[in-house]
């Protein structure tokens, strides 16, 4: 369930492929978290037929959700057992829903050119929510979000009978966990000072009625692609240098059902696959260095061909091995470009998750920007958007993509900052003291409450150069400052891939490709070792230009509503000024003996499902 | 140096008859480390490939000014597992896996002392699904340089740890065995799915149908039915030349019911069938019949008192299937010998560590842990095995012979008193070798017919002028399930909400007046398969009280009928 609030993790580039954690017991049983296309948990295998269009499971949710409405605190009290006088009435639930994540999902791993992991899944997952009290003040108060879900596998056959008995079992335990939580938000409310935000916990919508078509069964040459990840991790064969890779393929297939006591209905599917990419290596010095590579698309078909594959893969190897021997970074204070792959993840990092709803309120939330409603926070040639409903972006798929969101609201764009004036924040049914309604930006893996996230975010500028005169704009700003080099960001990373998951490095940003671009017109120089000094946003205030082509980046994010499905878009950016120093390094050594020799029979020889 | 820990072994052995059997054959070819021929189904690409590599790394891994490891061990798993389960006759769930992992252990320093840690030591990667020799030595090639270098760092810390003690460790850390082949078939997962899915359906959802139970299927809260099935097939190789082929296979099918008391007690009948093969378990018509049982006795439990407010001490009799819960729970850890902590003169953990030829049970007891038992009145034992995980052939060991403990189970980590395997090293899977038991059987020299025994416990009722207790089953932590309150006319009241206490290994020792003649077979396949063989046992002396859980609220509202779902 959902930690503590301000614990936070995010991990807009990697997803859990990096960690090994399948190797850890019967792995073939265990789910990795937080890697999983959105709301499919990695679970392995399966083999029972494919989610369709599914009158049976919606009347099923429908009816029950009814039922309960009914009978919910509605009867006479019940006698106590010890004393057998009638207990005190208990409360009828103000809202009840019933949200079930309905998905079919392949996910194939590679390392070193051989397959270590090829499964499918299919699951039934009924997130049931139940809120007691008031829209006002109810049971999810303050810390005990966590208390109105409640979480069970139901029937993958249509099963009508079971499915009304498993809702029944998780929202007659859901409504003993929220009457729990609701007396005890009732008694934290008497004893402590009165909030900063007196905001209702709950907003007003209007119910949703949409029959979205359900996803179409998953359709994947599972053969076909074990080959293609056996070629995409065998290209690191040729780099003895980079010790670690893992190629993964995830797809999953998933429609969403939500039904809820205000009247909502709602049907929509959910498409995504997946392509990443992940190689270590470590320096002589023991710096450790890792590049990513995601492919992302609806369905597996649309993923790019091989050959384009191929070519990032081998640039990324090539690269990696480079960063070796790079020379490392000295501090440095002055301008700096980030392209546009890594301008996107910053501002995802650094602004995005600033502006999720829910940091505004709550004691324990930095609130950055919460006292800054309608003031400028970046330049007045930069706008920011939350735009879920498109589902491509100069003609590439957007991650980011949904038609509802996970509290059954419409998605709909969301201009955060107009004109480098902060506008709105994202908003779930959570509201804060400046914003009472949602605007479709509650989203949750299943199993997690909803909360403000982001889905497609794009920033966009009206202060555009091309890229050869914003690398000029860096060398004048450069020299203006009296600095031999300027630095060019061209890979960045969120903190959580790479340092401890608890630490405090959440939504901070660590650079994995930057290089030295000289004011005398040597060429430039790969350095290593960056990290970024101080809040990073104080950044955002200092982009003197932009780029006038926008990069798309898709990826995974992970914060407390669990691991969802996101894009970010931004042209690539000039600041005039930003702080580096060289980041702690790891201090093991490099692997001791060079990896095995290959052998001389043509690789895949021996597999018996060929591949190559 | 690596031979000096052999004297240790037959000198110490020699006090010991029994041990010293068992470690002359061992110790008699010990010194040649000859190469062992390989056999033709050693040729195996795997097995290859991991000796190639543990080849080129002997040769190759050492750290400038550093040791060398004085021991390596690859370790393949190929594990593939099935699973399914159902809920109120609909399935919810159904996976497959497949998945290897190479576990490699490096140790630095020598027999006597060396990097290993209570932990285990080893590194852990996942392996090629695919039979690609190059990728799995790759996969070997990561494991082994991160357990070296743990491994130093590790022998590093311990031998500044042992500083710090005014007493040398009681034993060695590892001991030498004998480098043997042994390769046994390959197994596979073989089981029907199609149709133990129906089954667990129609099982999950007999509460509702059956006319038997249904009257009450409004007060069943829960009824789920899973089968598991799993095989793990592994390739060990290490430097002292061992190479090993084994594997071993569980299945097991599970049914769980519960719900409350009227008084919101939880309720719950939980059992299954475990055998090696699908084909050794229960068919349908006994796992249909063992449902239906546990949905009465759930029933019937909602329907029972709740055991008296005030303490209870007297006889208590335990059927085969309590007794064994009873045997696993409080003397198996206690036989298994683990390496005491660092700077302390105890011979292993646990209760039984200073018990070394004390009685610990009654004088008509014996207790052997014999892997080589493959079958017991029929039934495949899972806990059977041939090889051990560290390559040391399996023993029958006679743990405790006329109520006094003769011998611990030992794997290659020697504890005081000793110093050599019994074959008792068994892993989980991913997990370092430990000593486990594997067949462990307890006989009495006087078994009393199960008649005679129940006759036994009205004659302690007469006698005391007062009700005793009968238990039929337990649940997790030593808690009766189906306890049974007996009149000495033989009147069998079942009661609910008890707990036991003063079950401890003392009552082991001096409270067992009587054991039966009805062997109880209790196999478990998880972490490490297990078999238990236990009679029915008559404790003169127990605690039962009532328990003090609290109280959960029945369900605030009912549950769908067959009627409401369907409107």
């Amino acid at each position: 369930m959902m930690k503590q609030q301000g614990w936070v993790k995010c991990a807009v580039s990697i997803s859990a492929v990096l960690g090994i954690c399948a190797a850890t017991a019967m792995a073939a049983t265990q789910a990795s978290a937080g890697s999983g296309p959105q709301k499919a948990d990695r679970k392995t295998a399966a083999v029972v037929a494919a989610p369709k269009a599914d009158p049976v499971l919606l009347e099923a949710m429908d009816t029950e959700l009814k039922r309960a409405m009914a009978d919910l605190g509605n009867g006479v009290p019940a006698l106590d057992p010890r004393t057998h006088q009638p207990g005190p009435p208990q409360p009828r639930p103000y809202f009840l829903s019933y949200a079930v994540a309905d998905s079919e999902s392949v996910s194939i791993q590679a390392q070193y050119g051989a397959i270590t992991n090829s499964a499918g899944s299919r699951q039934r997952i009924a997130d049931v929510q139940v809120r007691l009290g008031s829209p006002e003040l109810d049971n999810t108060h303050g810390d005990h979000r966590p208390s109105a879900l409640t979480t069970l596998p139901l029937p993958l056959t249509d099963d009508r009978s079971a499915i009304a008995r498993s809702l029944w079992y998780a929202t007659n335990r859901g409504y003993g966990r929220a009457l729990d939580a609701l007396m005890k938000v009732k008694t934290e409310q008497q004893v402590r000072a009165k909030e900063e935000d007196v905001s209702a916990d709950f907003s007003a919508e209007k119910a949703q009625a949409a029959m979205l078509p359900a996803a179409p069964k998953l359709s994947i040459d599972t053969t076909a692609w074990e080959g293609r990840l056996r070629e995409i991790s065998a290209v690191f064969r040729q780099y003895p240098d980079i010790y670690y890779d893992t190629v993964g393929m995830q797809t999953s297939n998933e429609t969403d059902y939500f039904v809820s006591s205000e009247g909502a209905r709602v049907e929509s599917p959910n498409q995504v696959a997946r392509l990443v990419v992940v190689a270590r290596t470590r320096a002589a010095d023991g710096m450790d260095l890792f590049r990513v590579e995601t492919f992302e698309a609806d369905t597996a078909g649309h993923l790019p061909d091989q050959k384009i594959v191929l070519e990032k893969t081998v640039a990324m190897a090539k690269n990696l091995v480079d960063l070796r021997s790079a020379p490392i970074t000295e501090p440095y204070n002055g301008p700096a470009i980030l392209s546009g792959r890594a301008s996107a993840v910053f501002f995802h990092e650094v602004l995005g998750h600033r502006l999720e709803g829910q940091r505004q309120r709550g004691d324990e939330e930095g609130q950055t920007f919460t006292k800054l409603l309608n003031k400028p926070i970046l330049p007045t040639f930069i706008s920011v958007a939350d735009d879920p409903t498109l589902t491509k972006f100069d003609g590439q798929p957007l991650s980011g993509h949904y038609a509802f969101d996970d509290e059954g609201q419409p998605a709909r764009k969301v201009d955060l900052v107009q004109d480098g004036v902060l506008k709105t924040f994202l908003m779930s049914r959570l509201p804060v003291a400046s914003f009472a309604q949602s605007n479709g930006h509650g989203r949750a893996q299943t199993g997690k409450m909803p909360t403000g996230r982001q889905g497609n975010l794009i920033v966009t500028s009206s202060k555009t150069v091309t890229d050869a005169q914003l690398r000029d704009l860096l060398k004048a700003e450069a020299k203006k400052q009296g600095k031999a080099y300027g630095l060019f960001f061209e890979d960045i990373s969120s903190g959580f891939a790479v340092t401890t998951r608890r630490s405090p490095q959440a939504f901070q940003v660590i650079p994995l490709v930057v290089y030295r671009v000289f004011v005398d017109g040597r060429p430039d120089e790969l350095v290593r070792g960056v990290s970024i000094v101080g809040t990073p946003q104080a950044a955002l205030n200092r982009i003197v230009a932009t780029g006038d082509k926008q990069d798309i980046f898709n990826g995974e994010c992970g914060a407390e509503s669990g691991t969802i499905p996101v894009s970010a878009v931004a042209p690539a950016m000039l600041v005039s000024e930003i702080e580096t120093q060289r980041q702690s390094q790891g201090t093991a050594r490099p692997p001791i003996v060079p990896p095995p020799p290959l052998s001389a029979a043509p690789q895949g020889a021996a597999t018996p499902k060929g591949g190559r | 140096m690596p031979y000096a820990p052999l004297k240790t072994v037959i000198l110490s052995a020699a006090k010991d008859l029994l041990l010293f059997c068992a470690a002359a054959t061992l110790c008699g070819t010990l010194p040649n480390h000859a190469q062992t021929p390989a056999s033709p189904a050693a040729n195996d690409p795997l097995l290859i490939a991991m000796q190639q590599e543990l080849a080129r790394e002997k040769e190759l891994l050492i750290l400038p000014g550093m040791q060398r490891p004085y021991f390596m061990e690859y370790r393949l798993e190929d594990l593939q597992s099935y699973e399914a389960l159902a809920n109120y006759g609909a399935l919810t769930r159904e996976e497959q896996g497949h998945q290897r992992v190479v576990r490699v252990t490096v140790k630095i320093g020598d027999y006597a002392t060396d990097s290993s840690s209570a932990r285990g030591d080893g590194s852990l990667q996942l392996a090629p699904n695919d039979n690609d020799a190059d990728a799995l030595k790759y996969a070997l090639w990561t494991a082994t340089d991160e357990a070296y270098k743990n491994a130093l760092r590790a022998y590093a810390t311990k031998q500044a740890n042992l500083k710090r003690f005014q007493t040398p460790p009681t034993a060695d850390d590892f001991t030498p065995a004998q480098p043997i082949t042994h390769i046994e078939p390959l197994l596979k997962l073989d089981l029907d799915r199609a149709e133990w899915k129906r089954r667990l359906i129609e099982a999950s959802g007999l509460y509702a149908t059956a006319p038997e139970v249904k009257s009450f299927a409004g007060d069943v809260q829960f009824s789920t039915a899973n089968m598991r099935g799993f095989v793990v097939n592994r390739y060990t190789v290490n430097t002292e030349g061992a190479l090993l082929q084994h594997g071993y296979s569980g299945y097991a099918a599970n049914i769980s019911v519960g719900g409350q008391a009227p008084d919101g007690m939880q309720l719950g009948r939980e059992n299954g069938t475990t055998s090696t093969t699908s084909a050794g378990l229960e068919d349908w018509p006994k796992f249909r019949a063992r449902t239906l049982r546990n949905l009465k006795s759930f029933d019937d439990l909602r329907h029972a008192p709740v055991v008296d407010a005030e303490d209870y001490h007297g006889p208590v009799l335990f059927s085969g299937d309590a007794a064994t819960d009873v045997i696993t729970r409080l003397f198996i850890p206690n036989i298994e010998a683990d390496r005491p902590e660092a700077g302390t003169t105890a011979r292993t953990q646990g209760a039984f560590q200073s018990s070394f030829r004390s009685r610990v049970l009654p004088e008509f007891l014996t207790v052997v842990d014999d892997p080589a038992l493959r079958t017991f009145e029929g039934k495949s034992l899972i806990g059977s095995f041939t090889v051990d995980d560290e390559g040391v052939p399996a023993q029958a060991v006679t743990i405790v012979n006329k109520g006094k403990l003769e011998n611990y189970l030992v794997g290659r980590q020697p504890v005081k008193d000793f110093p050599a395997s019994n074959g008792h090293g068994r892993a989980a899977p991913g997990q370092a070798a430990h000593s486990r038991a594997g067949v462990l059987v307890v006989h009495s020299s006087a078994p009393v017919p199960a008649a005679q025994m129940q006759a036994k416990l009205l004659a302690m009722a007469k006698e005391q002028g007062r009700d005793v207790y009968a238990v039929e089953t337990l649940g997790g932590e030593l808690a009766p399930r189906m306890l049974y309150r007996v009149s000495a006319d033989g009147k069998r009241t079942l009661v609910r909400g008890a707990v036991f206490d003063e079950l401890d290994q003392r009552s082991l020792r001096s409270e067992i007046t009587a054991a039966g003649d009805d062997p109880w077979v209790a196999q478990t396949i998880a972490p490490i398969p297990q078999t238990v063989i236990v009679p029915s046992l008559l404790f003169a002396d127990i605690a039962v009280k009532r328990g003090t859980e609290e109280q959960q609220k029945v369900p605030y509202y009912a549950p769908p009928t067959a009627d409401t779902a369907t409107n």
